[in-house]
């Protein structure tokens, strides 16, 4: 038999005519096929799975083939195709035989694609995708049950690290082969695989496999799912993957409520599901965020009434990337300030005034915006072209104490432009990629579900119990926020250096208002967001500009443009005789038509417009300038002069735009807002678990590991990139007044702060130990830069593989860690000289309790600095955001 | 209506163009310019900066360096937003472009379509106060002085501060004075005018001030294409129509037109995922569910 076997895989492959159209050949290799469906030799096996493979490469050549053997009868029955139906039981096959079996089947599932008969045989007649998917749960359950563990970094499975794990490549290949299938079969045979998947596989293995009790069994499903969702490409695998996670009970928890659990684990397990979490933000999946994080903000019951409709605005100023810098700890912040330059740019620039380019003047006025020089300066350093711009002038004169490595770790104190790059990238990406979600979750759309609103109740019932209720809840709030937030917050820089240096002050007028006006209650801020009208919502308008004749009439909202309707109105005109042009009293007249039309289809509840209809020309109304006094009589609500008794009176005034807010409007007007939200369930007014225990772990930084707190922050920063203003607002919006029980971010790096600076303070060589865990992160990531990207991992996603935090020293320090070798020289590198610290992680742990402490509090100091910094910058970097990424 | 010419800039400005073809064929502009894919002018990388001797830095403060440095971005970035948020209000005619040499300075033209003013089009250049956003309001200053009652019969310059007498930070930005600028030539206000004449003229003998404004689109068209007032190199410079530059550009644009997926961003080819059916907050829900969980 197995001298027939080779000899017609000899023949097949060498032939150069088809042979297989004759009959006289065709008929006895079936014959011969058919015997060999018995268990066999390992020998014949191999000649078979040869055999096989060339003849579906021949009948991939030439389709019309297939249906001869498709037709022919043998003794497997009717219409069965034999070549595949024996080459099942080699799928799940190591070595080069399963790798020809997979090969030969995929050629046969590409050919399915165009022809349903084959597709319909192999769902109805063989037993492919049921042996394709147990075959992985079989394959699982041979995987190693615990992960050797080569350093405290090590934290999710890549290629280097299964490559060498046979079962793993077993299991691994298998999933490929699955991945391979759905990508070429027909539709008919991808459905049945992914079910076959999910119930087969997922649900009877994985979700008791990621349920066992142990912990290392945890660690290594958690980082099994992981390296399974990343290896993944196919859309409609990953859907039964991703709905598997979403949605499927264990145990009456959905499979993400658990991993969201175990990020409070500690230390490995937490770090392997913050892995998990990466990969998941990192696919842009609008179900997966919906679930983590979206459904929790959706009511916007985490604001305060008022507030809702700041979701949507975009912090141009850079205000909350002030916030995030300022929270820098004082211990942690540069001796001596970055290249001067920069700042001594600015008062010149500042009294130079701009000469007035008139009739008279030639054109000479240029005046520069000092911060563009920075730009250049910044940029150039990143180049090579750095003897161009000196940073002479720079800190290395005022600060001594440190010798040749100061250079480079000062050089931490000025990559802000890198994170600023590297934000714009991230959020250009990630809105991008975000164009294909269903809404835009700014607040409004989609409307939250759960207790059905009367969107029909009268609005202009006034406030009933909700008003003292929101105040009382309110005010203390401030109260709160000031006391936690004043002092590591806006007055911060005063308190800590030159005092009220008005140089200082003008530098910060841009956008760090607190630090600009160090007195302000916060209060003040909200009110000025508060009043501030999301654009184009005409909010404030009332009242005609100053001295045009044309008043706008009170109650004037803006709708679909004017100046469309203006355009069609005129693109009729041209019949008129050229050069008549259109006279100014039909112009006018026909304007005059216009407004009045528009001015009757002005319904109060016109919801809130796309960005589009700002162009609306009459918008104009809303922010012309108005005589002083002016404001009040308008159609707008009354403004009261008093910062403080507008946030006091900011909630009822939100009554004002009618029911455009879904929940609010609806039950403000049947005043049955208190009953309803306390009625809601917890969740409704947190932001989810996840956020939660994210913040929980991010309030804990200090103790964390170095490693947990890349991995952490990184996924904050993630998170933080995500452009729907549901989000973006609750993360990065420092104006925002949270319900009291909602915790905000920047409460909870406020007290990362505090622990931190407390810590200095109680730790007497701190700048010491901090100057050499950042040399030793630099040292370990610039040594692993040098791999270049070849040392990447070569998985099927590699861009969804977030690199969040490529420029701070996470990813570098992180994209090594599964290299023993690479990681011990890249410590040893670093140690050089530094031995004394006993700061290196790898160091022998003496007085190991202790030591690991100050440890982690001092990694945990270098890190947060850098983490608000990308903040800050991701804060900036949306404001900036082309309006052209997600039309 | 002349069509022959065209517009450019020393960097990449696809909406002139977008522009200039609307003007000859009428088309909608909205699907143009939407799909044309617009980049915040990047920052060139070769450039000399401009540096003033370095003044023997007085680093009094010193302990609060790290938040100071960090200013000039704040400024930086509020342009940058202000400029993103011109580009989102699509104007209509109207274009800007901030300079090469400072984000404070924004150089523009506007196209008048209808009205009495049509045909006209006039560049322009914005003034920031470098102490934005707590300063005055922007100045604007047409590069020829039009005949408008409020535009400086002298200077150019637009009467700006009579529309935003107080410059409020978060409540007033750049797009509205451009919008302003484009609303006084289809509404005309006579009422404390910078050029009186104009004003008069509008009140008392329209015909004449008609035909007053014409001759001052017609000369201001034919300056077109004079060399920039400011040089820049991002300076609005109009050429006359070339087919060797200008029909392959348009070309170009036509096929983006089509096929804005493709064109938009190729460094990007990362997509989404959604299964989200619209409307709906519950995940998978946009298809039928087809298996037991």
């Amino acid at each position: 038999q197995v001298e027939q076997l080779k000899l017609y895989e000899m023949l097949i492959s060498q032939a150069r005519q088809p042979l297989l159209r004759h009959k006289s050949v065709l008929t006895p290799l079936l014959r011969l096929l058919s015997v060999c469906a018995e268990p066999a030799s390992a020998p014949l096996e191999n000649s078979l799975v040869l055999l096989l493979n060339q003849l579906c490469v021949s009948v991939a050549r030439e389709p019309a083939i297939l249906e001869l053997f498709f037709h022919s009868h043998t003794d497997q029955g009717p219409a069965n195709l034999i070549i595949f139906s024996l080459l099942i039981p080699f799928i799940h096959h190591e070595g080069a035989r399963g790798q020809q079996a997979r090969d030969a089947l995929l050629l046969i599932m590409a050919m399915s694609a165009s022809n349903r008969a084959v597709a319909q045989s192999i769902t109805d007649n063989s037993y492919f995708c049921p042996v394709l998917a147990t075959g992985l749960s079989a394959l699982y359950s041979s995987l190693p049950r615990k992960i050797e563990v080569r350093g405290d970094d090590w934290h999710f499975l890549r290629r280097e690290d299964w490559i060498g794990v046979s079962s793993l490549v077993l299991f691994m290949n298998s999933l490929e082969f699955c991945n391979a299938v759905i990508q070429v079969a027909h539709p008919l045979v991808q459905k049945q695989l992914v079910d076959y998947v999910h119930n087969g596989f997922l649900v009877p293995v994985m979700g008791p496999a990621l349920h066992k009790t142990s912990v290392e069994e945890m660690i290594a499903s958690t980082a099994y799912l992981d390296l399974f969702l990343r290896s993944v490409s196919e859309t409609a695998l990953l859907k039964t993957f991703l709905r598997f996670v979403l949605l499927h009970r264990h145990d009456n928890t959905t499979i993400l409520d658990t991993l969201v659990g175990r990020i409070n684990s500690n230390s490995r397990l937490c770090m392997v599901s913050l892995s998990l979490f990466r990969t998941l933000l990192s696919l842009n999946c609008e179900d997966v965020m919906l679930q983590l994080v979206l459904r929790y903000l959706l009511p916007c019951s985490h604001v305060m009434l008022s507030q809702k409709r700041a979701v949507r605005d975009l912090d141009i100023y850079g205000k909350t990337a002030a916030k995030f810098l300022s929270l820098i700890p004082r211990c942690c912040r540069p001796e001596s300030p970055p290249p001067s330059r920069d700042r001594d740019e600015e008062p010149p620039a500042r009294t130079r005034g701009m000469p007035l380019p008139g009739a008279d003047v030639p054109p000479a006025p240029k005046p520069s915006t000092p911060s563009r020089l920075s730009f250049f300066m910044r940029q150039a350093s990143a180049a090579p072209a750095e003897a161009a711009t000196p940073r002479s002038p720079g800190p290395p004169a005022g600060s001594p104490p440190w010798p040749g490595p100061r250079d480079e770790v000062a050089e931490l104190d000025r990559n802000y432009l890198e994170y600023l790059r590297d934000a714009r990238h991230s959020i250009d990406r990630c809105a991008w990629a975000c164009r294909v979600w269903s809404a835009p979750y700014d607040g409004e759309d989609p409307r939250a579900p759960g207790p059905t609103p009367d969107p029909d109740s009268p609005p202009g019932r006034p406030l009933g119990p909700p008003t003292p209720r929101t105040k009382k809840r309110g005010l203390p709030e401030e109260g709160v926020r000031e006391a936690q937030g004043g002092p590591l917050g806006g007055d911060e820089p005063s308190a800590g250096g030159a005092g009220p240096d008005p140089r200082d002050g003008g530098t910060l007028v841009n956008g760090a208002h607190g630090a600009a006006e160090p007195g302000q209650p916060e209060g003040d801020v909200v009110v000025k967001k508060v009043r501030r009208s999301p654009q184009g919502e005409g909010e404030g308008g009332g009242g005609a500009p100053n001295g045009a004749p044309q008043a706008r009439p009170p109650g004037w909202e803006p709708l679909p443009s004017v100046d469309s309707l203006l355009e069609e109105l005129l693109a009729r005109v041209p019949a008129e005789p050229p050069g008549a042009g259109v006279s100014i009293e039909t112009f006018t007249e026909e304007l005059r038509e216009i407004e009045a039309e528009m001015q009757n289809g002005a319904t109060p509840t016109e919801p809130p417009e796309p960005p589009l209809s700002h162009e609306e020309e009459e918008a104009f109304a809303s922010f012309a300038a108005l005589p002083e006094g002016d404001a009040g009589t308008g159609r707008a609500p009354p403004r009261p002069p008093d910062p403080l008794a507008q946030v006091v009176a900011s909630p009822p005034r939100a009554v004002g735009p009618p029911p455009s807010q879904p929940f609010t409007g609806g039950h403000r007007g049947t005043g049955r807002v208190p009953a309803a939200c306390r009625a809601l369930p917890d969740p409704a007014v947190s932001p989810g678990p996840f956020v939660s225990v994210l913040f929980g772990k991010l309030e804990n930084m200090p103790h964390n590991s170095l490693y947990v707190n890349f991995l952490l922050t990184g996924l904050v920063a993630q998170l933080a990139c995500y452009p729907q203003p549901l989000l973006r607002s609750f993360l990065l919006n420092t104006n925002m007044v949270f319900q009291p029980s909602v915790k905000s971010l920047l409460q909870v790096l406020g007290s990362v702060k505090n622990k931190i600076e407390s810590f200095a303070a109680s730790q007497e060589d701190f700048p010491a130990l901090l100057f050499k865990a950042k040399k030793y992160l630099i040292a370990r990531g610039r040594l692993d830069w040098t791999e270049g990207p070849g040392a990447a991992p070569a998985l099927r996603r590699p861009d969804t593989l977030a690199r969040s935090r490529k420029p701070s020293l996470g990813e570098l320090l992180l994209r090594h860690a599964n290299s023993p070798t690479r990681a011990r020289h890249a410590a040893q590198l670093a140690l050089q000289g530094l031995r004394d610290g006993g700061l290196h992680p790898l160091a022998p742990p003496a007085r190991h309790g202790e030591a690991l402490r100050v440890r982690n509090a001092v990694y945990c100091a270098v890190i947060f600095s850098e983490f608000l910094k990308e903040l800050a910058a991701i804060a900036q970097a949306h404001a900036v955001t082309s309006p052209f990424l997600t039309e | 209506m002349n069509p022959f010419w065209s517009m450019s800039t020393g960097s990449v400005r696809k909406r002139s163009d977008a522009e200039e073809k609307t003007l000859s064929g009428e088309l909608r502009t909205s699907p143009l310019r939407a799909s044309a894919k617009k980049q915040l002018p990047s920052i060139p990388k070769n450039a000399v900066p401009i540096t003033k001797p370095a003044s023997p830095a007085t680093s009094s403060q010193s302990t609060n360096g790290t938040h100071a440095s960090y200013g000039p971005f704040y400024l930086e970035y509020s342009l940058l937003a202000e400029f993103t948020l011109v580009v989102k209000q699509k104007l209509p005619g109207v274009y800007v472009q901030p300079s090469y040499r400072s984000a404070l300075m924004w150089f523009g033209v506007i196209f008048i379509r209808h009205g009495l003013y049509q045909d006209g089009v006039f560049k322009f250049t914005v003034y920031i106060p470098d102490n934005y956003p707590d300063g005055d309001c922007p100045r604007l200053v047409f590069d020829l002085p039009v005949f408008h009652p409020l535009v400086d019969p002298l200077s150019g310059e637009l009467d700006v501060k009579r529309a935003f007498a107080k410059w409020r930070r978060n409540h007033n930005h750049i797009w509205q004075v451009l919008m302003y600028a484009r609303r006084v030539f289809y509404k005309i206000d006579t009422t404390s005018p910078l050029n009186p004449e104009a004003a008069v003229l509008y009140e008392k003998d329209v015909q004449l001030f008609k035909s007053k404004v014409v001759d001052s689109v017609k000369l201001c068209s034919s300056h077109l294409f004079d060399q920039p007032k400011i040089e820049d190199p991002y300076a609005i410079i109009f050429s006359p129509w070339n087919p060797a530059i200008h029909d392959e550009a348009r070309e170009k644009m036509l096929t983006q037109k089509k096929k804005p997926e493709d064109q938009h961003c190729k460094s990007m080819h990362v997509s989404g995922l959604s299964w989200v059916k619209p409307g709906s907050v519950q995940p998978f829900s946009k298809e039928e569910k087809t298996m037991p969980t």
